[in-house]
């Protein structure tokens, strides 16, 4: 076994022990939305953090994953674990196109350009009313009954969503490690350092940024499709508002842009956050998002986990 | 025979020439001297030629085969790589991680393409630096990074912009060996340089333009002796 | 037809307190380079000031603008010197993510010290007259004639002083006004100073006219967004007429198209222009 996977598996040893040992069903719905917000601050940062595509839209693909998904559940009867990726499928599709028009352009005009496509995605949500049940939105009001291994699933426990919400976290931290080391995430260090010198080095910076795009719509729309099911509820306030979108660019930029682990970390960060101060005023929580940004920003623009690898590189390298 | 053909380029931007109805050809195996006063819209070539601005008009042919509409990462692949005036490198990395990256575009496994990247970087004077960042290079260094990046995309027409500009007379000549050494290697050079003195000594051939168009060609001895020349340089009142 | 007319005024009046909003925005990317993300909290402040300044002090929300306006200035210079001016150097995309950390921390403060309830400006002379058949309330109007003497006075301010000219010279070439000797940080905090201050006046004059609440920033940033993009990013006049060109597409809109998607012709109009022309409708070209 190599050393450097030792801190991988620990995790996943946490991870299977928690709700082995934890009853308190506070505590595990807190530990599946942390796990829910990694996966969509992971979606986010493998555009924001790797290829520095800096996105005010994330909502959008969210929404798509999750409409796609309570729709195919309350008129298809498909059951979550079809639903979820096909819901990141939906995103995925979806996103090409929006990326072939918004990459057209750079910097901060691709960042207007996001926000704009957001709230259009928004606007049919409200008023695509055959589809999107318009501003009533979808109400999940029974779950499948289903016997898994012989045992059925009992969805009033929080367990399986755990499961459900490890799998979908394991799923995106595996693919930004992979895209770390892949020739595409070379290719998306390069967009972010200097676009024009990276066409000129023959990097097709459109391909590899609408393909990452669709990547991060995946996991966004999963993010999205299990949204869904874990609060049974979907309306366009609920799943396509821009606060959702500074709420995955927080957790990126919080955790660390462009590194593997920092989502979880920004996740965690943004979780006990809410938890915290969400009982004692309402929207409070968001007045700490815009301070911690702010302060993150200001004086560790690497983020809490860059700046915790770079002073434990510096101890190794030191010793 | 002509590795590339340029014909009747033409582009301006508002109501400003930059380029106009401009033809002229590149030797396989030689190098190009394209030279012209301040403005003469010799980088705005490259720029036409590379694909990062269209053309309103014209043909640019490379062995044939047309390159007009294509963008810079399909005109690399074709075989044209080019330098920076002002000098791009991808500034946090490393030098052996800038120039693996262009390396990629002809070895995809990262083994293959770093071995590619180093051999281009000990080729221009860089092998003992190949983890220093970019960034922290030197101006020399930098140009010559630029160089190893352009190379490392396996080009066979190399468009150098001003890769002598800010140096010393000593790097100068390193600089002109270096071409030298390049063309030596199979692949042809044209070079954007306002260093009249390696111009002079390097090129095979010269282009000059003045205001968008070419006013002469021919034999760099020669060629300065043009009344045109001396006129687009000097001012009317020399010629 | 009168329909038409009605909206074309309406749409006019509007428009030239949209513009007042993008041109903030518009001076402060043309000198700076930056997207300031929080421009529509600065408005909703300016918008808050004036509901404030009649409740407590049974000021006039017109008259309250000789308080706001030099008040948002000083706060934008404050702004800049305590806080942007250490962001800038990191990158456009650092200040940008920046600036969006300052408008969530703003707006909810604003909701937490003001609550969501959406309030109203009730003046005495709040009522609507019809010259020529059109529907015109007099508040708008009023608004819309002191939107002119301030977008006036700014283009004086721009063409014929020094600290002006500066202005103009550093959004036109940074490099260039370096080299001419331009107090590039004094012309940098003062413009970010004019920007909140255009940004302050225009909430405090759309205030009797709009609902106020504390998140209309997020609205009002987006529309902004879409008036600097039709005008072409860094330009006054540019941001003039997108703001004109905004009001009067939405107000004939919501008319001619099903009010539902009104909002989204600005997102659409806004999308093709960025793809199109992203130097703007009345841009050179790139």
């Amino acid at each position: 076994m190599k050393r450097r996977h030792l801190p991988a598996l620990l995790g996943v040893a946490v991870l299977i022990a928690i709700p082995l040992s934890i009853r308190n069903s506070f505590f595990l719905h807190v530990c599946i939305l942390i796990l829910m917000w990694t996966v969509l601050g992971a979606a986010w940062n493998v555009l924001g953090g790797f290829a520095g595509q800096v996105s005010f839209g994330h909502a959008a693909l969210f929404a798509v994953g999750a409409y796609t998904t309570i729709i195919l559940y309350l008129k298809g009867g498909l059951a979550p674990w079809w639903g979820i990726p096909l819901g990141g499928l939906a995103a995925a599709l979806v996103s090409v196109p929006i990326g072939l028009l918004c990459f057209r352009l750079r910097g901060p005009y691709f960042a207007l350009a996001t926000l704009a496509v957001a709230e259009i995605v928004k606007l049919v949500a409200l008023n695509w009313e055959s589809v999107t049940a318009g501003s009533v939105g979808y109400l999940i009001t029974t779950l499948p009954s289903v016997r898994l291994f012989g045992l059925s699933v009992n969805w009033e426990a929080k367990t399986p969503f755990y499961a459900a919400a490890v799998a979908l976290a394991v799923v995106a931290l595996l693919t930004t490690g992979w895209l770390r080391n892949s020739r595409l995430g070379a290719y998306l260090v390069a967009i972010r350092e200097n676009e024009d010198a990276a066409e000129a080095v023959g990097i097709d910076t459109v391909r590899a940024k609408v393909v990452t795009l669709a990547l991060s719509a995946f996991l966004a729309g999963m993010g999205g499709g299990f949204y869904a099911f874990y609060f049974r509820y979907v309306d366009p306030d609920a799943v396509a508002g821009i606060g959702l979108s500074m709420e995955m660019v927080f957790i990126a930029v919080v955790g660390g842009l462009g590194t593997v682990g920092g989502p979880l970390i920004g996740a965690v960060f943004l979780t006990a956050v809410a938890e915290l101060v969400r009982d004692r005023f309402q929207m409070g929580h968001l007045i700490f998002y815009g301070l911690f940004m702010m302060l993150v920003i200001r004086f560790m623009p690497e983020g809490i986990w860059g700046r915790v690898r770079r002073l434990t590189a510096g101890a190794t390298a030191g010793a | 025979m002509a590795l590339l053909e340029v014909h009747g380029l033409t582009r301006h931007f508002g109501g400003v020439s930059a380029v106009s109805d401009l033809s002229f050809s590149v030797n396989e195996g030689e190098i190009l001297g394209l030279i012209g006063p301040n403005g003469a819209g010799k980088t705005t070539v490259f720029n036409l030629v590379t694909g990062f601005i269209r053309p309103l008009a014209g043909a640019i042919r490379l062995d044939g085969q047309s390159v007009v509409g294509l963008r810079p990462h399909a005109v690399a692949r074709r075989g044209i790589a080019r330098t920076f005036q002002i000098v791009k490198p991808f500034p946090g990395l490393s030098a052996l991680e800038n120039v693996t990256l262009a390396a990629f575009l002809r070895h995809p496994a990262r083994r293959d393409a770093e071995a590619a990247a180093t051999a281009q970087l000990t080729r221009v004077g860089l092998g003992g630096r190949l983890n220093e960042i970019a960034s922290r290079l030197t101006l020399m260094d930098q140009k010559r990074l630029e160089m190893a990046k352009a190379l490392a995309t396996r080009p066979r027409l190399l468009l150098l912009d001003e890769p002598m500009g800010g140096l010393n007379a000593t790097e100068v000549d390193d600089a002109s060996d270096l071409v030298r050494q390049i063309r030596a290697s199979g692949v042809t050079v044209v070079l954007v340089e306002h260093v009249m003195k390696a111009i002079m000594r390097i090129s095979d051939r010269v282009v000059v333009m003045n205001q968008g168009e070419k006013i002469a060609e021919g034999h760099p001895k020669r060629v300065v002796e043009e009344p045109a020349v001396l006129a687009a340089y000097f001012g009317k009142r020399v010629a | 037809m009168e329909t038409f007319a009605q909206s074309l005024v309406s749409g006019v009046l509007t428009g030239a307190l949209y513009a007042m909003i993008g041109i903030g925005l518009t001076v402060v990317f043309g000198v700076m380079r930056i997207i300031n993300l929080a421009h529509g909290e600065m408005v909703m402040l300016g918008m808050f000031g004036a509901f404030w300044g009649q409740k407590l002090w049974k000021l006039d929300p017109f008259v309250s603008l000789l308080v706001w306006t030099p008040l948002m200035f000083v706060a934008g210079v404050l702004l800049y010197r305590l806080l942007l001016r250490k962001i800038i150097p990191g990158g456009e995309l650092n200040t940008l993510l920046y600036t969006a950390g300052l408008s969530l921390l703003v707006a909810n403060l604003a909701l937490l010290a003001w609550t969501g309830d959406y309030r109203t400006i009730s003046l005495s002379y709040g009522v609507t007259v019809r010259p020529f058949g059109i529907a015109i309330a007099v508040p708008l109007a009023i608004a819309f004639v002191l939107a002119i003497l301030i977008t006036v006075t700014l283009g004086l301010f721009l063409s014929r002083t020094n600290l002006g000219r500066a202005i103009r010279a550093t959004s036109q070439n940074p490099e260039a006004s370096v080299l001419m000797g331009i107090d590039v940080e004094r012309v940098a905090m003062v413009t970010f100073g004019l920007g909140t201050a255009l940004a302050g006046a225009a909430g405090v004059l759309l205030a009797p006219s709009l609902y106020l609440y504390p998140t209309v920033g997020e609205l009002l940033i987006v529309k902004c967004f879409v008036i600097v993009v039709l005008g072409g990013l860094g330009s006054v006049p540019g941001a003039i007429a997108g703001g004109i060109l905004l009001g009067v597409v939405e107000s004939l809109g919501a008319v001619y198209v099903s009010g539902a998607y009104k909002d989204g012709i600005g997102f659409v109009l806004f999308l093709a222009v960025l793809l199109y022309r992203p130097s703007g409708l009345f841009g050179a070209g790139r």
